[in-house]
């Protein structure tokens, strides 16, 4: 935009408010405007009041192209393994005084620190960019639209970005993938079009709207490269499950439940212990099946208890119940959080 | 960049005496640069390359070039809309954060502020710049009047 400033020449005292229209942004008066400065002088002249003397003159504002990419959030993005579209939420900010574009590019670290402080071991798959197309802060699939540049970006505008990647599901807890989206600022050009590159102006003013890239080195940025980039990083939280399973004798028919003795006709109680390592992701639906000895039989007035707490090495009964068929036990655990212990109790006869 | 200068001087028409005051407004961005001997140091630049948030420095430059003194000497300088002023350099000016209705060094104003409440005018809020002087021009005689502004 360029806005055109009438110049007065009065013949009297100007007391009026300066009449140049031209907009302030946050991010500065747009690049084109051109500024002109009015002075005026009254005096007299043997008590006789003179006619007004203005001086003027004018400079244009130069194009001053910043911009940033931040990631939204502080904390990285928490993912399991073999899960698809994991989301990492950046913002691109145009600080410039005037319209860009801005084309995006996703690309993933090889080794080093990620955003979040962990170290980059793997690479996530499938890495998408995409719009928030409704706005909404949530990435959703198939309303958000992938694209490969930000058209028209007016100063002072932002709009926010998803990486969108899939995890492989061979990676155990810990890994750590880091991504970063870079944006480069391109002319404004035609809308629903990337416009060209822009270069800045160097050597001679030239006689229109000069370009000054003014982005920063803010978290590793190279300055005043018309480029800016941002981190984020997906930590994978897996379960680590670990299985025991332990049994004792009840009771025997000899000595009853006093030193009870591992002879024929003894009751045994077995407890499968599922135990999730700390740091862990809470496992669910944990499913359990377990073949009985040919030398015992299962005891149906005890029954199958599952979800039971751990005191220790001791087995508490849980409220849940199992199913006992053909010879197998089977029961479900329904979640063991990070560092707690799970079991599922049932009883045989020793034959 | 476009860099025009003009220079209107209405001239006193049917007088006996050929009455002149001459008037000049520039303005040069003020940076910092490093000199021949490795030192840092301010530097007035023409205006060629400018971007918001840059120093500027107006020079307004009189000169009677009349035959006979000037009396009642005023010199009014509204502020660029995209120009926020940054304070005076030579003495004996006053501002007005008002359009020009009320005139006074900037610590003596006060604008209504965004909840109603009177609050201190501030350098942002400037308007105007004035110097009025006391003592008539002689003929020949010439000076200059500065002021510093910031690119919005």
């Amino acid at each position: 935009m360029i806005f055109k400033t009438k110049l007065l020449t009065a013949a009297s005292f100007i007391g009026g408010l300066a009449i140049a229209a031209t907009p302030a942004y946050a991010e500065g008066t747009s690049a084109g405007a051109q500024v002109t400065n009015t002075v005026t002088l009254n005096y007299k002249v043997d008590t006789v009041q003179q006619n007004a003397v203005t001086a003027t003159n004018t400079f244009t504002v130069d194009r001053k192209v910043n911009l940033t990419v931040t990631e939204e959030g502080t904390t990285t993005t928490s993912v399991a393994p073999g899960v698809t579209n994991a989301v990492t939420t950046f913002t691109v900010t145009n600080n410039s005084n005037a319209p860009l574009d801005f084309a995006l590019a996703a690309s993933q670290l090889a080794g080093g620190t990620a955003a979040h402080g962990g170290t980059d071991n793997f690479d996530v798959t499938n890495v998408r960019i995409f719009a928030d197309t409704n706005n909404n802060g949530t990435f959703d699939s198939g309303t958000d639209q992938v694209i490969t540049y930000l058209d028209e970006i007016a100063a002072d505008a932002s709009r926010r970005i998803f990486v969108v990647a899939d995890v492989p599901n061979t990676r155990v807890n810990g890994d750590v993938a880091g991504v970063r989206l870079t944006a480069t600022a391109r002319e404004a050009g035609a809308a629903n079009t990337q416009g060209a590159a822009i270069t800045q102006t160097t050597g001679a003013n030239t006689n229109g709207v000069d370009t000054v890239f003014a982005d920063t080195n803010a978290n590793g940025n190279t300055a005043r490269d018309g480029a800016h980039f941002a981190g984020d990083d997906y930590t994978v939280s897996a379960a680590t499950l670990t299985v025991t399973k332990a049994s004792r004798v009840i009771s025997d028919p000899v000595n009853n439940t006093t030193n009870p003795k591992m002879i024929p006709g003894a009751i045994v109680e077995y407890c499968i212990v599922v135990a999730n390592g700390a740091g862990a992701a809470t496992a669910t639906d944990i499913a359990i099946s377990d073949i009985l000895p040919a030398q015992t039989a299962y005891q149906t007035s005890y029954g199958i208890k599952t979800n039971g707490t751990m005191t220790g090495s001791t087995c508490n009964e849980g409220a849940g119940s199992g199913t006992f068929a053909n010879g197998t036990v089977s029961g479900t655990i329904a979640n063991v959080a990070a560092g707690e212990a799970r079991n599922l109790l049932f009883r045989v006869t020793v034959n | 960049m476009k860099y025009a200068l003009a220079l209107l001087a209405a001239l006193l028409p049917a007088s006996a005496f050929a009455n002149n005051v001459q008037l000049e407004s520039q303005v040069f961005v003020e940076r910092i640069v490093t000199g021949p001997d490795g030192k840092e140091q301010t530097a007035l630049q023409e205006p060629k390359v400018v971007t918001p948030g840059e120093k500027l420095v107006f020079e307004l430059n009189y000169k009677n070039t009349g035959s006979k003194p000037a009396d009642d000497f005023v010199v009014t300088n509204p502020m660029p809309a995209a120009v926020s002023y940054a304070g005076g350099e030579s003495d004996g000016s006053v501002v007005s954060v008002d359009g020009g209705k009320t005139w006074g060094p900037l610590a003596s104003l006060k604008v209504a502020g965004t909840d109603g409440v009177e609050r201190a005018a501030q350098a942002s809020d400037v308007t105007h710049v004035r110097w009025t002087f006391a003592q008539a021009i002689p003929a020949g005689a010439q000076g200059k009047l500065t002021f510093r502004g910031t690119v919005k």
